[in-house]
């Protein structure tokens, strides 16, 4: 029964429907995921990138249980995720990012007990592995304090401690990294590498493009429900081959300047990035084309700071991905 | 033996989390301090003085099942809040060794209330603490944690589907307090009610406790209030199956 | 004008953001359903015990039935505005404190006298009780004025919610002690002297007597006194607090202690 791949997706598809008003109730459906296939072999760490509502948490929810597809089939190691749940829980972990999800008033150890008392963790073996786990994840010595008093990384740190208790085959990883410090994320990335390395399967959602660069053994983009891109890391970079990054820093671009932008020959994407009083522009255009000119053209009179011109990295791949969807 | 040690577990570290919340422990405290109170004057005020300590131990009782009640109604809503319902519902076990910890904790932390409301009649208004059958005592408030625990899972089974759980539980205190007769046994009430009295596990609870306290055949009433229980929690044992299905399907274990 | 635009309309707005139980489901269960079981369990009590007739117990916790939605929304008012992150941006404001938090009273207030009513008719309906019709004008006024002054002494709990963290333990207290201060279910003179005290610097109690006196027919002059005592009451809780806020907000910019849950 058990399958070589440790996911299978075919045609996921989930709608939700809301509710507003009681008195003349409104109606909606939203289509959140439209329609996703996917393979994940055993000991791979596979990424899912895609902007805030793209549906990377309704596939992942819909892949650990937690949501039952409108339509599709999906299986973990072999079993069917509607309908074999104490099956496909016993082989997978979830660990979502953010403060929530731990019980504050209690002490690492005892959230650790209490999970692992629900996972099944046989009696005899808990407290071996809850002291690996607080070893592994760097809280040893800090087990028997209350988690109110832990910080976002401590939190985060625990989360995932708490997702290893049974050992879990296939892990899914929601944004873990969201409002961690940049010391800590790194930490986090070590041991996520980690886990890949000694054969769990790892299913990561993140916004940050260098760590799905750094860690995805393959990455797929979702957009708008549906995956716009899957590939290597090195694959999705090559979609942003052939063509060239300037980024111009300026200060109150009018839109129709931008408009402007993306009319001149050459520029494939025009992005623009808030950053304070500072916007960042990015253009991305053939290799062949030199729109630099062109670009500081169309700006002229507003005040620019630093520009560059560079070649495309994985976050613009993913732009260029997104955009085109 | 497994399935045991997860249940004793899981209220444990569950009362433990509800005793280190100053909230929980002052409505445990204090609510049941002031209703004792109003029941001692009460029956001061009436004919029957001399039912007083009666009236402690029905007061402690009504503590136990307000904290039942707020807990399994809250039981469901505090997961959602702290963000850990996905979490226990993604276990791999059955989901009543997940949620009947959760209801059989506030039962524990109810007791403080019966404690304290017998304290509190014995110094406060020198009522003695002179029961019937102190061993059988003991048992009936055994039996009222496991019967009232049970019947919170029920109620606590069917708010994995609804968000606004605690505004069903939270106008459920009077009406169980008076159809179970914790106070008094209520003879005035409308015939129509005794059927639905007869098969709430908090009707033998209080029954149980009452004998213990001023004599009476206690077995029994224990022995009926814990079926009453079992039959809560297999029901409830159903429904939570078919309604965390239903909750996968409209997605409603993730709203806050 | 644009004061009493502040304290309509502001109030108004303040109470749909920041009560938590209007959806219907809440509003039905906890404030009209609870209430009414409440009465009911009294009444009953009351006639199994043999203390006091329905009428005692029938109006006075409809007058009681007030006070939760008031005692809670007036503690949400100020609470929950540190709940939602946004307490800060109202002390921002350069209008009046006192008048912004005085006008989200009376939104509270008249859902108070709203419920107070119903709890009323359900008392009549389910037990029978008769009250003259020319008492109702004066029952109207005993109800709202019980309500208001529930209204500013939930406030006043409310205030202390910018000071203490667990500010719910002294409102859900708080509306214990009025079921047994104000007399509502136990007939005062059975009470220690300390505790009638007490329950006489309370709100509902005036209003609980003036009402019975009006439930039993004696006309408006018999139950005046015993209104204009709730009233009183309810200013004194107004004003209490107004200071309350006033000073705690000052300690907070010192201690900055404003945002912290």
């Amino acid at each position: 029964m058990e399958s070589d791949y440790a996911i299978e997706a075919e045609g996921l598809r989930r709608t939700y429907r809301t509710r507003t008003g009681w008195l003349r109730p409104r109606r909606e459906t939203v289509e959140a995921v439209r329609g996703v296939d996917l393979t994940v072999r055993r000991g791979e760490l596979f990424g899912l990138l895609g902007p805030n509502g793209a549906g990377k948490t309704t596939t992942i929810k819909m892949l650990n249980t937690l949501l039952i597809p409108t339509a599709g089939t999906a299986r973990i190691r072999g079993f069917d995720v509607v309908e074999q749940t104490r099956e496909v829980r016993r082989r997978i972990g979830y660990v979502f990012g953010g403060d929530r999800g731990l019980y504050d008033r209690l002490s690492a150890l005892d959230n650790l007990r209490y999970f692992a008392e629900l996972y099944g963790v046989p009696p005899r073996d808990q407290k071996r592995r809850i002291a690996e786990l607080l070893e592994l994840v760097g809280l040893t010595g800090r087990e028997r304090e209350r988690v109110e008093g832990y910080s976002r990384g401590m939190r985060q740190r625990l989360h995932i401690a708490r997702g290893l208790l049974h050992a879990p085959e296939v892990l899914f990883l929601d944004e873990p990294s969201i409002g961690v410090d940049p010391v800590a994320a790194r930490e986090l990335r070590r041991t996520v590498a980690g886990l890949a390395a000694n054969g769990a399967t790892v299913v990561l959602t993140t916004h940050y493009m260098a760590e799905a660069d750094e860690l995805c053994d393959r990455i797929a983009v979702i957009s708008g429900g549906e995956i716009q891109a899957l590939g290597t890391p090195a694959e999705l970079r090559s979609r942003a081959d052939g063509r060239r990054v300037v980024e111009v820093e300026a200060y109150g671009v009018p839109d129709t300047a931008i408009s402007a932008l993306r009319g001149l020959p050459g520029v494939r994407e025009t992005s623009v990035e808030d950053r304070g009083a500072l916007q960042l522009l990015t253009v991305q255009s053939d290799a062949h084309v030199d729109v630099q000119g062109d670009v500081l053209r169309e700006l002229a009179g507003i005040r620019l700071g630093r520009v560059d011109s560079r070649e495309p990295t994985l976050e613009d791949a993913y732009v260029a991905i997104v955009g085109a969807a | 033996m497994r399935t045991l040690r997860t249940l004793l577990i899981g209220t444990l570290l569950r009362a433990k989390h509800l005793s280190r919340s100053p909230f929980e422990v002052a409505l445990a405290l204090v609510i049941p301090l002031v209703q004792a109170t109003l029941a001692v004057y009460l029956f001061r005020a009436g004919d029957e003085p001399h039912r007083l300590l009666e009236a402690a131990v029905g007061a402690g009782l009504m503590g136990v099942w307000a904290s039942v009640l707020t807990g399994s109604g809250g039981a469901i809503q505090h997961q959602r809040f702290e963000g850990t319902l996905e979490i226990i519902m993604l276990t791999p076990r059955h989901p009543v060794l997940v949620v009947l910890p959760l209801t059989a904790a506030t039962a524990v932390t109810g007791c403080y209330a019966l404690v304290a409301t017998l304290l509190w009649g014995r110094i406060v208004y020198g009522i003695p603490i002179d029961l019937a059958h102190p061993l059988a005592f003991g048992a009936a408030t055994l039996a009222c944690i496991a019967g009232l625990g049970m019947f919170g899972l029920l109620l606590a089974s069917t708010f994995v589907l609804m968000r606004n759980a605690n505004a069903l539980a939270n106008p459920l205190d009077y009406p169980i307090w008076l159809l179970s007769g914790m106070l008094v046994p209520i003879s005035v009430l409308p015939a129509w009610t005794a059927p639905i009295a007869a098969v709430l596990p908090t009707t033998w609870g209080a029954r149980a406790l009452r004998e213990a306290t001023v004599g009476g055949p206690v077995w029994p009433s224990i022995g009926i209030c814990l079926a009453l229980g079992t039959v809560c929690l297999v029901l409830g044992a159903v429904l939570l199956k078919s309604f965390e299905r239903r909750a996968r399907a409209a997605a409603t274990l993730a709203l806050a | 004008m644009r004061t009493l635009r502040l304290m309509g309309i502001g109030g108004a707005l303040a109470y749909r953001a920041l009560f938590n139980w209007t959806t219907p489901a809440m509003y039905t269960g906890t404030l009209l359903a609870g209430p009414t079981f409440q009465l009911l369990f009294f009444a009953y009590l009351g006639r199994q015990l043999q203390v006091a007739d329905d009428r005692f117990f029938i109006v006075g916790n409809a007058v009681l039935a007030a006070s939760t939605a008031c005692v809670f929304g007036g503690t949400m008012a100020v609470a929950n505005e540190r709940r939602y992150g946004t307490l800060g941006h109202v002390l921002l404001s350069p209008r009046s404190r006192t008048v912004v938090f005085w006008g989200r009273v009376l939104p509270y207030a008249g859902n108070g006298l709203l419920i107070a009513a119903f709890t009323l008719l359900m008392g009549v309906l389910l037990l029978g009780l008769r009250i003259p019709v020319t008492a109702l004008p004066g029952l109207a006024l005993a109800l709202a004025a019980g309500s208001l002054a529930c209204g500013f002494f939930g406030l006043a709990l409310g205030a202390l919610g910018l000071r203490f963290r667990d500010v719910w333990v002294v409102s859900n207290v708080s509306a214990a002690l009025l079921l047994l201060l104000t007399g509502v279910n136990v007939p005062r003179d059975g009470l220690p002297d300390w505790m009638i005290t007490v329950g006489q610097l309370l709100p509902i109690t005036h209003a609980a007597e003036a009402a019975r006196l009006l439930a039993a027919g004696r006309g408006l002059e018999a139950a005046a006194p015993a209104l204009g005592r709730e009233l009183l009451v309810g200013a004194g809780y107004a004003v209490l607090a107004a200071l309350l806020l006033k000073v705690f907000e000052a300690e907070s910019r010192r201690r900055a202690s404003l945002e912290t849950l």
